[in-house]
């Protein structure tokens, strides 16, 4: 059991009406690994995404958790144990930081007012963001509101932390301090399965590069070998394109 | 220049109401005399329901022929006297109506509210609890009020009976059975329209919050409870304020189930006096000091709840 990757994709299928968005997608992540996924636009790999914690259900193949097929387990369970980064943050508008990242833990979880709130000060101590513990989304940053989202997500001890394009909806300017966020994760051991198009992060953090187009894998392998020496001509000239638009925001 | 510089400062004053003195004593006019109105009111009903306290249950504070005196004494002020003098006569009267109207507003309301939200959100999230409330809402909206009044009070024998039952109802202060199946329609029409302003709120809520909320693992129900419909009943409180008000003014259509409410009695007292307008303007008085205090309290509960950014895209 302990040589079982912690995410199985297998032959993975999805199709909104007559069109096939994901066409037979199969890959493993072990513990620890930070799979980031690139692709052009309608490529499905935000799909791909939301698949794993069932936000999107798919039609055909599978997708396993420690051993565990998604589609055979409570999808509350399921979500207590993959935590998700929105591109947009979708941070709980009404409640303060401390209290966005204490909602899971206190009604989810079924921890203590005081346990929860000592955690998401923890949380929020490790996203840098102690001082507004007490704001409300409407008074922080998009860098600060995307910290707030990683925090919460990090709260519920996730075997899995997703994130869509998490740096997508920020000013350039506030990109820096989200991805150091998840670059610090990352060299944690944070498990990590990343949609993005910040070159930078790609390069320094991940295991694995996965190059979507059309629903299909196109190619897939560490940062060094698609970068330098990729296989396709498709994926040079796209992750070429990437850098120069997205590689240099640091 | 230095006149520039005092503006600048009076612009940079962080209270607006400190920098607007006309705003500041309109404020202070209304609350003198909702402070005036309700001393009054409730003194009134204090006085009425201990048995006569002060004077007889039913008597004016003042007598009649004071504001005749006065009438008298200040020529200008005859005609004016004059009114009052008479008004006072039915006044102790038209206030025991108010409590019954406010009886009506305020338990309808209430007791109507939670069912809204239950229809507010089966409309917006069931499927068929959806179909259930989208007919409950066509029905209760669709129809007259008053034909659903008649409905509950002719209709349902057992309805009225099953109120003068109860060992509480027509005792003291608490009012008797029309009163109650006035309140049944009520919460049932109010909960039609207060359902509808609320899944309106509902709808104009991101819908990426309840898909946060799934994410993080709540249910669908946890996720509506603790994060759609905080965010929801907030943005909520200005329609739901309308069905407020009017709810205080049309509760006088429970005239024609018998309850002596105000606007009931205004009748019945300018019917037997012919003084119409007297009368109608001392009710409509009454009501609009009702309807300006509902809407201040709903003010400072919305200024209450408010939080920063939210009902502005800013805010996720």
């Amino acid at each position: 059991m302990s040589d079982e990757p912690l995410v199985r994709v297998d032959d993975l299928r999805k199709r909104y009406g007559d069109e096939e968005v994901l066409r037979g997608i199969s890959f493993e992540m072990g513990r620890q690994d930070v799979q980031v996924l690139v692709g052009p636009s309608g490529s499905g790999k935000s799909t791909l995404l939301r698949c794993v914690n069932r936000l999107t259900e798919f039609q055909g193949g599978e997708i396993a958790l420690d051993g565990t097929p998604v589609t055979e387990m409570d999808v509350d369970d399921l979500r207590r144990q993959v935590g998700m980064v929105f591109q947009d943050f979708n941070l709980f508008a009404h409640l303060t930081a401390k209290e966005n990242i204490m909602l899971g833990p206190r009604r989810v979880l079924g921890k203590s007012e005081a346990a929860a709130a000592e955690r998401a000060l923890d949380e929020l101590d490790r996203v840098g963001l102690s001082a507004q513990a007490d704001s409300y989304p409407g008074e922080l940053s998009g860098g600060q509101k995307q910290r707030v989202g990683i925090a919460r997500a990090l709260a519920m001890d996730p075997k899995l932390l997703l994130f869509d394009e998490p740096t997508s909806a920020l000013d350039p300017e506030l990109i820096g301090e989200v991805v150091e966020v998840m670059e610090d994760l990352a060299e944690g051991g944070m498990t990590m399965l990343v949609v993005t198009h910040e070159m930078g992060f790609a390069r320094a953090a991940a295991t694995d590069i996965m190059f979507l187009d059309q629903g299909t894998i196109v190619e897939h392998g560490p940062p060094e070998k698609l970068f330098e020496n990729p296989e396709h001509e498709r994926t040079a000239q796209f992750l070429e394109r990437l850098t120069r638009l997205h590689g240099e925001t640091r | 220049m230095s006149e520039g510089a005092a503006d600048a400062d009076a612009g940079a004053a962080p209270d607006a109401r400190t920098v607007d003195p006309g705003r500041s004593h309109a404020g202070t006019l209304k609350y003198v005399v909702g402070a005036i109105l309700w001393g009054w009111v409730l003194l009134r009903w204090g006085n009425d329901w201990l048995g006569g306290v002060i004077v007889p249950p039913g008597q004016p504070f003042v007598p009649p022929a004071t504001f005749a005196a006065v009438g008298e004494v200040v020529p200008v002020l005859s005609g004016v006297a004059n009114g009052l003098a008479f008004a006072v006569q039915y006044l102790p009267n038209l206030m025991n109506g108010m409590w019954v109207t406010v009886i009506l507003t305020v338990v309808s309301i209430t007791l109507g509210f939670p069912l809204a939200v239950a229809l507010a959100a089966a409309r917006s999230y069931g499927h068929y609890t959806g179909w259930l409330a989208l007919g409950f809402v066509e029905l209760f909206r669709g129809t007259p009020l008053l034909a659903q009044l008649f409905v509950l009070y002719y209709g349902l024998p057992w309805l009225p009976a099953f109120f003068r039952n109860l060992p509480f109802v027509g005792q003291g202060f608490v009012p008797a059975q029309a009163v109650w199946v006035a309140i049944v329609g009520f919460i049932l029409n109010s909960a039609a329209y207060q359902g509808e302003y609320i899944r309106g709120a509902i709808d104009s809520v991101d819908p990426g919050q309840l898909e946060a909320g799934r994410a993080v693992g709540l249910s669908q129900f946890g996720s509506i409870r603790y994060v759609v419909l905080p965010q929801a009943l907030r943005y909520a409180i200005p329609g739901w304020t309308n069905e407020l008000v009017y709810l205080i003014k049309y509760s006088s259509l429970a005239a024609f189930i018998t309850v002596p409410e105000l606007l009931y009695r205004a009748q019945s007292f300018a019917s037997e006096t012919y003084r119409y307008t007297a009368l109608f303007v001392f009710a409509g008085v009454l009501y609009l000091g009702l309807v300006i205090t509902a809407s201040s309290l709903m003010g400072s509960v919305e200024a209450r709840v408010a939080i920063p950014g939210l009902g502005s895209d800013e805010g996720r």
